[in-house]
Order: C-alpha cells, then structure tokens, then sequence
C-alpha cells in the first residue's frame, strides 16, 4: 500500500559528457550509489512489488494469504464506494491542483513584479501552511470551520448570518469546506516553485515586452507564463499526487463524511485494510491508485518532453 | 578431604546464587490498554502498582492506544513474540472474531473455570466475548475475553433543568417527549447531539430504537442467528421519532458540525443543553468537572410502559491473552485482578461503571454514580442490553448522516442498512 511520494523521475539532469572518466573503474560509481539504492529498495520498492502480490490474494493482514488472482480487482470494479471515492479523489484535484496552482500564479505575478518592502515575510507568511504538519491543519480548521467557529462568527457580525453553515456536517458544503483547505495547504509549494522559476526569467524579456508597451496582464501573459510553463507542470504533478492520496486532512477533518460526501480512495484503503481486514483487497485499490498517478505523471513528462522545452530540476 | 569439602562448599555457593534469582521469577508482562484520558491513565497506572505489588517479580509493561489505533494495530502485534501478553479486544466479527480466526488469541475457559469468571457478570453477557473456534459463529463457543468495565448508552440530565420546571424522570417515550417539549417551551436546547464523528448519531439514533425494540430482535440482529433483521417496525419508528426530534429543533443549532469531545462533551459540562443521550463513560469526564450532584442519568425510556428499558450497553472491551504469549498464568491473574472485586472499587471511584455487579448500597444515593450502577444494574438484570449497531454494519455512521441530511427517507435507510446486512 505504498503510493510514490515524489515525482522524481521528472527531474533528470542530464549529465555532462567529459572525456575524463570520473571513476577508475565503472563498479565505483555503484557503489555510491548502493546506500541510497539499498533504501530505495527496502523502503520503496519492495513495499511496492508486495502490494502488487497481495493484491492478488485473499488475506486479512495476519492470516494465511489464499491466492484468489484477480478476484479483488473484479470486486473493485463494482464496489460503489471505490467509484464515489476516486470521484471524490478527482473532485479534490480542483482544489488541490487547479486552485493552487491559480492562486500562485497570481500571487508570483505580485509578488516579483514589484519590490514590496518586506517581500521575504509575505514570501515566508504565504509558505507557512505548505510546512505545517496536515494533521494541526485539519485540526486548525475543524475550529476554525466548526458551527460556532470564528468563520460562522464572522459572518454573523458582519450581518450575513443566513449564510453560516456547520460547513464540515453538511452534505453539499462539506466536500468543498474540505477542498478548500486543501488548497491552502497546497498553494504554498506552488508558490515557491513558480517564484524559483520566475527568478531565472531573462529580464531583458520584460525590457522588451515594456518596451513594445505590454501592460502588466500582458507582460504576464506572454512573458511570465510560459516561462514557467515547466515549473507548472511540475507543480500539477506534485499536486495531483497530494490530491490522489489524500487521507490525513479528510480522516481529521470529516473522517469522510457526511454521509460518503469526502470519502476518497486512501480512506477506502485504510478501512477495509485495518477495519475490515481486508488487506489484500486493499492492496489492489492501492495498485489501482497507483496506476492512476503513474499514468498522469508520464503523461505529464510526455508532454513535456515532446515540447522540447527545458527540463526543470526541483 | 579438605579439597572435597572445599570444592562442594564453591559449588553450594554457585547453586545459591543462582537459585534465586531464578526463583524470584522475573516477569515483564506486556498489557494493552485504550484508557487514554487522564482520569483513565490515573486509575489504571494505580490498580497495575497494585498488581505488581501482589505478584512480587512480575512488572506489568503498559502501553496504551486510542480504540481506532488498537484496532489497527493489534493484529499484527499479537502475530510476534514481542506482541502484548494481554490486550483490550473490541468485540465484534470484525475485531475479536477475525483474531480468533486467525488463531492469535487463548481460549480461556480453563481460567474461567479455575477463577468462576462466569459468574463475574450476567452469563448471557459472556456470549459478546465468545466464538466458535473458527471465529465464524459468533456469541457461542469458547471466551476469549473478560471484561471490567460495563457501559450503558442512556440519559445524563441536568437536575436543576428538571427542578426548575417540575419535571419528572421519563418512564415512558411518551414521557420523554413532554419533558423534551417542555424543555423547548422554556427557551432550552434539550439534547446535546453532534453527528459530526459519526458513531455519536449510531448511540443516539440507536438509543431511541432500542425504546421501539424487543431484546430478541437486537440479538438476533447482531449475532446473525435466524430471522435477525434490521427490517424491523421498531428501527422505522426509531428513524421517524429521530427526524421528529431533529424537526423540532430538540438538537443544538448545527449539530451536523459539531464533534464529540471537544463540541459535546464541553457543551454539556457548560450547560449549553438540558440532557445528553451518551454512553455511562462519560461519567468520568462529568464527575471530575461538576461533582456528583448536579447531573443525573436515568435509561432511555421504553416506547410502552411495561416493556423492559431496552438500553443500547454492554461489557467494554475484553481483556485477551496473546496464542503464544510465554507467561498465559501471569496473563490470566492480571485479568483474575483487573476484572476483579478490588479493582471493581478503584473503577467505581473513578467514575467507571465496573462490569462485575456492584452493590447500589456503597454509593450515595442521589449522586450521578448511583444513578450509572442502577441503571447499569436494571438492565443486566433484567437481560435488557441492546447492541451498538456499527459492530453488525460498520458503515452505520454515513448512512445515517444520509438520513439526517434527508438524502435518504427512514423507508430509504432501513431499506439500505438491510441490503448492506443481507450482502454479507
């Protein structure tokens, strides 16, 4: 049940070609690399390899496992609370991926277009949501979002009572209650990617386009924006990911309620492997998962590369 | 001669320092336990001293987990030789029964003939800690656990609400109803109720089902014997009673969005509403906070006046013994001790409900802790214990979050809570 937790198959820097060896012999290069390859394949591998095996057995978690093929997949397949947990999964990318990745942009526009004073703390203030733990997140804003919480208190003082909701119990706000907080915690990375990126923009490129009188949205639009085109893709990529597996925020948040309204895959996973001890079952809507990310990643990187343009190092 | 003597007197010495320590028996034995709260970690940190102190060489080992995480991560615990001697089991198929199954736990009827755990608590409440050797049956066959806590899902209730108006403890639902609406003429919110984390509704809903409920249809329901059923009159009655109350306004504003522990919990201790439909656990977080006097808790009334209070309850979680654990005597007298008599009276004095029977006579009368063991003790008597619907279908929690958001009718929810029992 291990999903990958980086895309960094995406970031491959291409190497100088010297003609000087750098190792006497070919096997020393192996050699450092074995530490961090010896890890890799404890820690990330195997785990994976094993989840794939399970998924083709019947097995609580401690039994003996029975070999049964394909039978969980086929299972899978018609188990409505996997289809209305993936589509939960997908729902969350627009708040996890789409929005992040928006809100950034935006913010990078202001935020390199002109010198701020103070520009590292609102740089610093903007990022802090993406390095706090996800559980303190949830619980921070299973407050902040509750029926009496300041969000519901705000709204009655400034007269808009009629609009205060239990957001995280009701059934059509919920899952955007939820989403939303997902793109506060996600838009930070976006940020400081984008930012990177727009640091290393030629400036003579801004000279131009002011020079053949672009105002700032064109500027933007034609300078700023496709040269962040591969920081972009990256940020998609991060993000999807963080959206496909997705559990500690919705598991503190709503536990996936109300009703199955923020119900997504990895809490799907997490009961059936641990509540129902069906780990085998839950090892094959894992692979399931899995296979999503790989496909979207490669996709990703596919487009990337057939464009030609740079590739980008994280 | 002397040389013998001498190399006789070095080997008496050798055999007399080790003998010893042999002797004293060194014994670490592993028990894990869910008392997570503070009052729990006090109460259950002094009656282990006490063990200890009774079984010289013998150092009891605690490690303690949320249930959820002792759900979790029990199994696999219990797989390895370093796994707990004793854990705390939650009932049911999926918990206890797939353990069984999988022949991680000791069949413990020896000891429970060798100790007369049998007659600890009420027989018929053995069957929740019982199964086939296979795991698959449950309610029959060999126990795997003990108990030493006993809960009841019922009533808390402020007495000055009560006073205040002239209102009497409920004998009927008819009753409760009027006290509800008298509460709600006064300008009250009458029930703390927050569906938030799911499982509170399942005891809320569930309480009021059980007052429509005969304690056959529950049983059979949750032990899987013939005609056991959820497609009952009684739960239809429940379901619309519960969308009555939620109509009047009997809830607190929002109670969609409001959790147990933090929302709940502090919201009755604040008197933010009159009553509080919960289980006899939260006595101890009560007491500490208020005293014994100003709540009390009476059993969610019966639907008819001379049916028994058919009260959702129960023994907590049981106390089990690891297949392989290296010491299983060690293990049994911790259990013979901690679902004992003594520790009975250390859990009394904490707030807990103890399992073994309690004589009504040791408590005050007129304090929240005499009102719990009565109640505890009319309906262990009286073979009046209902059941916590998740342990039969555990997605019982969003499909009444359905009902409550009127997604689903109560037709609607019986209909799919049936489908979802039936599809095992």
């Amino acid at each position: 049940m291990t999903l990958p937790s980086s895309a960094s198959h995406l970031s491959t820097p291409k190497s100088k070609r010297g003609s000087g060896r750098p190792f006497a012999r070919p096997y020393q290069a192996y050699l450092f690399l074995a530490p961090g390859l010896l890890l890799y394949l404890v820690f990330v591998f195997y785990p994976i390899i094993n989840t794939a095996r399970y998924s083709l057995f019947d097995w609580t978690g401690f039994s003996e496992p029975v070999y049964i093929g394909l039978e969980n997949y086929t299972e899978l397949f018609a188990d409505n609370d996997f289809w209305k947990s993936i589509g939960n999964n997908f729902f969350f990318v627009t708040f996890y991926t789409i929005l992040p990745i928006l809100l950034a942009l935006f913010l990078t526009a202001l935020l390199t277009r002109s010198k701020l004073r103070g520009m590292s703390i609102y740089r610093t203030g903007l990022f802090i949501p993406q390095v706090m733990s996800s559980v303190v997140v949830g619980i921070i804003w299973r407050w902040l979002l509750g029926p009496t919480g300041p969000i519901n208190e705000f709204l009655r003082l400034i007269g808009l009572g009629g609009l205060v909701q239990p957001w995280l119990g009701s059934f059509t706000y919920a899952p955007i209650a939820v989403g939303l907080v997902g793109t506060w915690y996600e838009y930070g990375l976006c940020m400081v990617l984008f930012i990177a990126g727009a640091q290393s923009i030629d400036q003579e490129l801004y000279d131009a386009a002011r020079i053949f009188g672009a105002n700032a949205w064109q500027e933007f639009r034609y300078v700023t924006l496709p040269s962040l085109r591969p920081q972009i893709l990256v940020a998609f990529v991060l993000t999807f990911i963080a959206a496909m597996r997705v559990f500690d925020m919705v598991f503190v948040l709503t536990g996936g309620g109300p009703g199955k309204q923020t119900y997504v895959t990895s809490l799907l996973i997490y009961e059936e492997a641990f509540q129902r001890n069906r780990a085998g079952y839950a090892s094959a809507i894992a692979v399931v998962v899995t296979i999503i990310i790989i496909v979207v990643s490669l996709t990703v990187n596919y487009v990337q590369s057939r464009d030609g343009s740079q590739e980008v190092d994280i | 001669m002397l040389k013998r003597t001498s190399g006789f007197l070095v080997l008496l010495l050798l055999v007399l320092a080790v003998v010893p320590v042999s002797a004293q028996d060194e014994v670490t034995l592993v028990v894990w336990d869910n008392f997570t709260r503070e009052a729990e970690t006090t109460m259950i940190e002094a009656l282990n001293a006490q063990f200890e102190e009774a079984n010289p060489g013998v150092t009891v080992q605690r490690e303690t987990y949320l249930t959820e995480d002792l759900t979790t991560v029990l199994p696999t615990a219990l797989t390895e030789t370093s796994g707990p001697d004793v854990a705390m089991i939650n009932q049911g198929a999926s918990n206890m029964g797939a353990l069984v199954q999988a022949g991680l736990l000791l069949p413990l009827n020896d000891y429970a003939d060798q100790y007369d755990w049998w007659n600890r608590y009420g027989a018929g409440l053995h069957a929740r800690n019982s199964f086939s050797e296979d795991g698959a049956e449950f309610g029959v066959g060999n126990v795997y656990g003990v108990s030493n806590t006993a809960e009841v899902v019922g009533v808390f209730y402020w007495r000055e609400d009560f006073e205040e108006l002239g209102l009497e403890v409920p004998a009927t639902l008819e009753e409760l109803d009027a006290v509800l609406a008298a509460l709600k003429d006064s300008g009250r919110t009458p029930i703390m109720f927050g569906s938030l984390d799911g499982w509170p509704a399942i005891h809320t809903l569930g309480a009021i089902q059980h007052s429509f409920a005969t304690v056959e249809e529950v049983d059979a329901f949750t032990f899987g014997t013939e005609g056991g059923t959820f497609d009952t009159e009684a739960n239809l009655l429940g379901a619309q009673k519960f969308l009555e109350w939620i109509a009047a306004g009997y809830f607190p504003d929002g109670f969609e969005g409001l959790d147990y522990d933090n929302a709940s919990l502090s919201g009755f201790i604040n008197h933010e509403t009159s009553l509080w439909i919960t289980g006899s656990w939260a006595a101890g977080n009560i007491i500490p906070e208020l005293g014994e006097e100003p709540i009390g808790f009476f059993l969610f009334p019966p639907a008819t006046a001379d049916a028994p209070p058919l009260n959702i309850g129960g023994v907590g979680l049981a106390y089990g013994v690891r297949a392989t654990s290296a010491n299983p005597d060690v293990a049994a007298a911790y259990i013979d001790f901690i679902t004992g008599s003594d520790a009975a009276a250390v859990l009394l004095e904490n707030g807990f409900l103890p399992a073994a029977e309690v004589d009504t006579d040791v408590v005050a009368e007129g304090t929240l802790t005499a009102d719990v063991v009565a109640a505890w003790n009319t309906i262990s008597q009286g073979n009046a214990v209902g059941h916590y619907w998740d342990w039969t279908i555990p997605d019982m929690a969003p499909y009444i979050q359905e009902l409550i958001a009127g997604v689903i009718t109560p037709e609607d929810f019986i209909a799919t809570v049936e489908a979802d029992y039936t599809a095992e």
